[in-house]
């Protein structure tokens, strides 16, 4: 299986390569800029965080609106690439009124694929100045923290997902398995080729 | 699948000469990443390899020795220089720590541009890890700190870098280090600044020293709790001297003295840490040892603070 990580500038966009590349995926970090054609035949796609504040300097997400709009696989969009995902298809994306730094507790509110066999609460890591305060049409909310209440989105037919805590780092408990989960999905998703390439 | 150490040292050993055609010097400061990496360029290049540790006079105690010894015993070619006057000198008066860790990180290319010419080398092999080009920044990373080897290298460096170890992380250094029978591969990270990034506020010689008393304290009661069973070792242990200035009482005397602060934290890979729930009775046998074997210490505070939203080092 192939699925890449498009680099929007995070501390932790490696490590997500580090969990693919554990869960034996073939995987590669790319910049936010590559073209659409880089991405052909690939089985899902990672949105990494990264330092843009989405809401003031989008222009540094490069091309992931493209991505957004012309990948038909699965995309994951973690902090900054899950804002992103937000604000690109018709949400919003603002500062948050309490920024989360370190340790939070996430409540899952709507099981779905990405969560399965997790308990529906659970210690995850944060580090976001922004969160997404209006989610687009036809995306569900999964779950929240405390201080954020759209900790997880979904599209409701598309498989997009977002999520704003950070699955990829050590201290965030079940981690890989968010990422397993992530994986089944591209596995079964039936139509990935490139649209428009 | 996890990461395969013993793949990893294959891989490197046969790709290691193809970047190096002619002879390349390792800066090796002793620590865990740097010791690994001049093992696989020894394995890789032989005598085309030459080992360089500095004594940068920011170095934990008994450093110096103990590297010696290491580089021996791992049959490595090796060099040590003596330059804590230097590094010293170009410190003073530097308040700013990204200031220092550019001063630093030009001091050493320096030295090692140095060497590097009589011995004949155009190469220089860096035990450099994904934190350290990570936290660095570049493009659209933002730089979190700039760490000596990588943001802090002089723009007009003459030698180019090799840095094998570039894509793992701590853990899978120290499975790398494991598999090299690497004698340090448990040690915990100490960073290539040295002592420069534990002292807040300017580097003297005698603050070094005051730093690097207070770290051995730490250091010996964290491990001899740890061998007692009696906490878990956390991943890393040390003091940090404070510019804080606060009043004590010492035979019946007031003290106007210096504050250490100890940070102890638990990782895997340092990218996230939590500060480690050390026991109160081992903080306790730590500030009492502190404030009464290092004089000019008279408070002791402890850091609770995770990584994020704080970094494991203070500067």
């Amino acid at each position: 299986m192939r699925v890449y990580v498009v680099d929007n500038g995070g501390q932790w966009t490696h490590r997500e390569w580090r969990v693919l590349k554990y869960l034996g995926v073939d995987t590669k970090i790319v910049p936010n800029d590559s073209p659409m054609s880089d991405l052909q035949g690939l089985d899902g796609l990672v949105l990494s965080g990264g330092a843009p504040r989405v809401g003031i300097d989008p222009e540094k997400m490069g091309k992931n609106g493209e991505y957004l709009d012309a990948f038909d696989g699965p995309i994951l969009g973690i902090c900054a690439g899950h804002q992103f995902m937000a604000t690109h298809l018709g949400g919003a994306a603002a500062p948050a009124k309490v920024p989360e730094f370190g340790k939070s507790v996430l409540k899952v509110h709507h099981p779905d694929v990405l969560f399965e066999g997790l308990p529906d609460r659970f210690e995850v890591w944060e580090s976001h100045n922004d969160e997404v305060t209006v989610l687009p049409p036809d995306f569900t909310a999964l779950a929240s923290s405390p201080n954020c209440s759209v900790q997880a989105m979904r599209h409701r037919e598309r498989p997009l997902f977002g999520l704003q805590f950070h699955p990829e780092v050590e201290h965030t408990q079940f981690g890989s398995d968010i990422f397993r989960n992530f994986l089944k999905v591209c596995e079964n998703s039936t139509e990935h080729e490139v649209l428009g390439a | 699948m996890t990461f395969d150490a013993k793949a990893f040292i294959v891989e490197q050993v046969e790709a290691i000469p193809k970047q190096v055609p002619g002879k390349a010097i390792i800066a090796c400061s002793g620590g865990v990443d740097s010791t690994t990496a001049a093992v696989l360029a020894s394995r890789a290049l032989g005598d085309r390899l030459l080992a360089v540790y500095v004594d940068t006079g920011l170095m934990r105690k008994h450093e110096t020795e103990d590297v010696a010894r290491t580089l021996k015993d791992l049959k490595v070619n090796h060099r040590i220089l003596r330059a804590a006057d230097e590094f010293f000198a170009a410190l003073r008066g530097i308040v700013d720590p990204e200031k220092k860790r550019v001063i630093i990180g030009n001091k050493f290319v320096e030295l090692f541009e140095r060497e590097a010419k009589p011995f004949g080398a155009d190469h220089l092999v860096q035990g450099t890890i994904a934190p350290d080009w990570i936290e660095s920044g570049g493009q659209l990373r933002d730089r979190i700190k700039t760490h000596h080897n990588v943001a802090g290298l002089p723009p007009n460096m003459k030698v180019k870098l090799v840095e094998p170890l570039r894509d793992l992380y701590k853990d899978e250094v120290r499975a790398v280090a494991r598999a090299l029978g690497v004698r340090v591969a448990e040690r915990q990270p100490f960073p290539g600044p040295g002592l420069a990034v534990r002292i807040v506020g300017e580097v003297t010689p005698d603050k070094a020293a005051l730093v690097r008393d207070a770290s051995a304290i730490v250091e010996e009661e964290i491990e001899a709790a740890a061998k007692d069973k009696r906490l878990a070792l956390p991943w890393q242990y040390f003091a940090v001297l404070l510019p804080i200035q606060t009043v004590g009482v010492h035979g019946d005397l007031r003290v106007y003295g210096q504050t250490i602060a100890v940070r102890a934290v638990d990782s895997i890979d340092g990218m996230t840490a939590v500060y480690s729930k050390i026991p109160h009775e081992v903080l306790d046998r730590i500030s009492t040892r502190i404030t009464n074997e290092v004089p000019g210490i008279n408070r002791v505070v402890y850091d609770a603070s995770n990584k994020p939203p704080a970094t494991i080092e203070w500067e």
